[in-house]
């Protein structure tokens, strides 16, 4: 596991270095930057898996600096004093978010959900950070008919018949996603719910899910029964 | 506002219908005088057509010198004491009144003798006689009642140059048109006084015009002063070249018409009713508050000098125009309540905001966040940390209430700051001041916002170092606090400030208004922010 820290307060960032390596114990390389600068230097340089920021790094425009990160392919774990901004930063795209002071069960927790599927944060996605041609464009999730896995990248299929390139892979993005409105049907597939018109079963066991636009999906075997469920 | 114009208009028909019936008709031809060496005759002709009252006639006469008046040979009366051998004369007033009597008071042709001398009149000063018959009673009584309503006026703006003048004196604002007003009020309250002395006192013919010189100037004073109010309350641009054009046009008309008594005056107010016009027209285009309500009453006090009888008409007129400049007077008044209540509540906020310094969010949790790490790993140190805190809190405390404290408490917040910042970021801060007074006052918290944001926005030297130096300066105009912060500053531009800079700035207008300067910008090696309050 790569896990860089943007944290410009030394105590807390060392708090951090050591709680991560306590929880990650082998399997780690851990880099400490304690400026945006260093960080955003080192990502451009280096891959990452997750990334612990500190939101409200020296005044900067917070915001700014999460769409840039969360465009990224990599997770984002927010710790951060501004605890207001929580549900903000989810509907951003963030795995987790960590508000200061924090203990190490807290922090494992966060930890956890790049492992546990099922530990749901309580405020959900409502934008999807898209990088193109050196500038980060925030797409409305609602906006979105399905996703297709491409390698280490995601095709975005909007309503409107237009595509986008998201840096993140299928599975990062099944991570972030509300599974109230997205579904994972297939390996290469995760549709929206709310675009999903009627699942087909197809000669030869074959089964289908098309969508409003009319569009045919493969929906995998094993999530067959899953996707029933989640339609009615 | 619609009330207000129904109002005026009221007033205006009101006025402009009270111009009474005569009680008396009669045909009068003009005095025949002859002048020989000092003395005087003249003979009025006087034919009484009707008489509609049953009180005893009489007759005012107009004319200089001291003289025996006689009607139809009889004689009624006489004003001054004429010169006779070995006696010099001894003046009488312009106008007197005289009783006829009731057998001599009848319809038809009357003769009116009025002799005697005038042994100071000089040529330039000659003036006509003029004897005009009516009822006795209501000659001696017009006076009383045109003097009930002129007492009424003057009155009441002798209260209100006298308040004006206390509010002025006590006043924390000392605003000019306050005093100004004040003054217009006293003037206008002097010209009513000078123009009704006549009816107290028998102004000696040879000072009749001593008086209306006095008038005249009176008028000319106002003339200048009320659009001086208006261009001072409403800020006109090029007050002075107005107010020198204005000066000029009065003063040609006073050269033109010197002598002229009553036209100087007329032409004075006509010039101050034009001059305000002006001003207030350009004022309403620029929709300045209470220009309309005024510009109304400068239209309604020209319709009713127009209307009504010559003097009395120009001191209502006068008058309606002094009540517009009450009104923007109070409108004054409201501004400065609400600059008042704006500044009370500015210096709250500013309290508040102090006092947030501490108990915000990032500051707080940032802190705690350190400290449970201190607690958790050293707990001795730990200790240190809530020490350093508490003792930052209790010095901002301490300072939270008030507009300005010593230097040395505001060093005292900065360096306990700084040790609770070194817990937190673990980098060696060190402070340094030098040539400070302890007894000199700064607003509070303005350096701890400078420290602040050197904290934030400093990277510490290869010693993991960052070094902040106050020092003073006292000079024969100001004094001068410089802050620096020697590090690699972390952001090049100037947006590093904020709502810290903004803070600062608030708290210096609160106690020094526009008499300070503050300035922060970067050098090779640090930041550099200097404070400059003016002596």
């Amino acid at each position: 596991m790569r896990i860089l820290i943007i944290e410009d307060e030394a105590r807390i960032a060392k708090r951090l270095a050591r709680m991560t390596r306590a929880h990650f114990e082998q399997q780690l390389s851990l880099t400490v930057c304690d400026t945006l600068a260093k960080g955003l230097a080192y990502i451009e340089q280096s891959p990452v898996d997750v990334l612990l920021l500190d939101l409200n790094l020296n005044g900067e425009n917070g915001f700014e600096v999460l769409e840039a990160m969360v465009s990224r392919p990599f997770h984002t774990i927010i710790v951060s004093a501004y605890t207001d901004k929580a549900i903000t930063a989810f509907a951003y795209g963030v795995l987790d978010f960590v508000p200061k002071p924090f203990d190490e069960g807290r922090l494992f927790q966060a930890f956890g959900r790049l492992i546990n599927k099922s530990d749901v944060p309580k405020s959900s996605l409502k934008y999807l950070a898209v990088r193109k041609g050196g500038m980060i464009k925030m797409i409305e999730s609602a906006q979105v008919s399905y996703i297709k896995g491409a390698g280490i990248y995601s095709e975005l299929h909007l309503r409107d018949g237009r595509q986008e390139l998201h840096d993140k892979s299928l599975d990062t993005l099944e991570q972030l996603l509300p599974p109230a409105e997205f579904a994972r049907i297939h390996r290469s597939y995760i549709v929206s719910l709310q675009q999903t018109a009627k699942l087909l079963i197809e000669p030869g066991g074959k089964y289908s899910a098309q969508l409003i636009s009319g569009e045919l999906l493969p929906v995998g075997r094993s999530r067959y029964k899953e996707l029933r469920g989640k339609m009615i | 506002m619609q009330k207000c114009r129904i109002f005026l208009l009221l007033l205006l028909t009101v006025l402009s219908s009270c111009r009474p019936d005569p009680d008396i008709r009669y045909e009068m031809a003009d005095a025949i005088l002859s002048r020989p060496g000092t003395t005087f005759t003249a003979r009025v002709n006087i034919d009484v057509l009707e008489k509609r009252f049953s009180s005893p006639k009489g007759i005012q006469v107009h004319g200089f010198g001291a003289f025996v008046v006689y009607w139809d040979g009889v004689k009624v009366g006489q004003n001054g004491v004429p010169a006779s051998a070995g006696q010099p004369e001894v003046p009488g007033t312009e106008t007197s009144y005289y009783q006829i009597p009731d057998k001599l008071a009848g319809l038809g042709k009357h003769v009116v003798i009025i002799s005697g001398t005038q042994s100071y009149l000089l040529e330039t000063t000659e003036r006509s006689v003029m004897a005009k018959p009516d009822s006795y009673l209501k000659l001696l009584r017009q006076p009383l009642i045109e003097l009930s309503l002129v007492n009424l006026m003057a009155g009441a703006f002798l209260i209100a140059a006298i308040y004006y003048l206390f509010l002025y004196a006590n006043s924390k604002y000392k605003q000019r048109t306050t005093l100004l007003f004040a003054v217009i009020c006293f003037l206008f309250f002097a010209l009513l006084v000078m123009e009704y002395l006549k009816f107290y006192i028998d102004i000696p013919y040879t000072q009749f015009y001593t008086r209306l010189t006095i008038v005249g100037w009176l008028t000319f004073a106002n003339a200048l002063l009320i659009p001086l109010y208006f261009t001072i309350h409403f800020n006109l641009p090029y007050k002075l070249l107005f107010m020198a054009a204005l000066f000029a046009a009065l003063l040609c008309i006073y050269v033109l018409n010197y002598e002229h008594y009553d036209l100087t005056a007329h032409l004075y107010s006509l010039t101050l009713w034009i001059a305000s016009v002006l001003i207030l027209l350009y004022v309403l285009i620029k929709k300045q508050p209470g220009s309309l309500l005024v510009l109304m009453g400068f239209v309604v006090s020209m319709v009713i000098n127009q209307y009504m009888f010559y003097d009395f008409g120009l001191y209502v007129s006068f008058t309606i125009i002094l009540l517009c400049i009450l009104y923007l007077q109070t409108l004054g008044a409201k501004q400065l309540e609400v600059a008042h209540q704006a500044s009370l509540l500015l210096s709250s906020r500013l309290q508040l905001e102090l006092i947030k310094k501490n108990i915000q969010p990032h500051f707080l949790r940032n802190t705690l966040t350190s400290l449970i790490d201190w607690v958790e790993e050293s707990p001795a140190q730990g200790v240190q940390f809530i020490q350093a805190l508490s003792h930052e809190f209790d010095l901002m405390n301490e300072i939270a209430e008030h507009v300005l404290i010593p230097i040395r408490q505001e060093i005292d917040l900065c360096r306990h700051h700084l040790e609770v910042m070194q817990f937190r970021k673990e980098i060696n801060y060190v402070w340094t001041d030098s040539g400070i007074q302890d007894d000199e006052l700064i607003p509070p918290a303005i350096i701890h916002t400078l420290l602040e944001n050197g904290i934030t926005h400093s990277i510490p030297s290869g010693e993991n170092k960052v070094e902040f130096v106050l020092s003073f300066l006292h000079t024969a105009t100001a004094k001068q606090y410089t802050f620096e912060v020697f590090a690699e500053n972390r952001l090049k531009s100037e947006r590093r400030g904020g709502n810290g800079f903004r803070y600062i700035e608030a708290r210096l207008k609160e106690s020094y208004d526009d008499g300070w300067n503050f300035s922060s910008e970067p050098f090779t090696g640090g930041w550099r922010s200097i404070i400059r309050m003016d002596l």
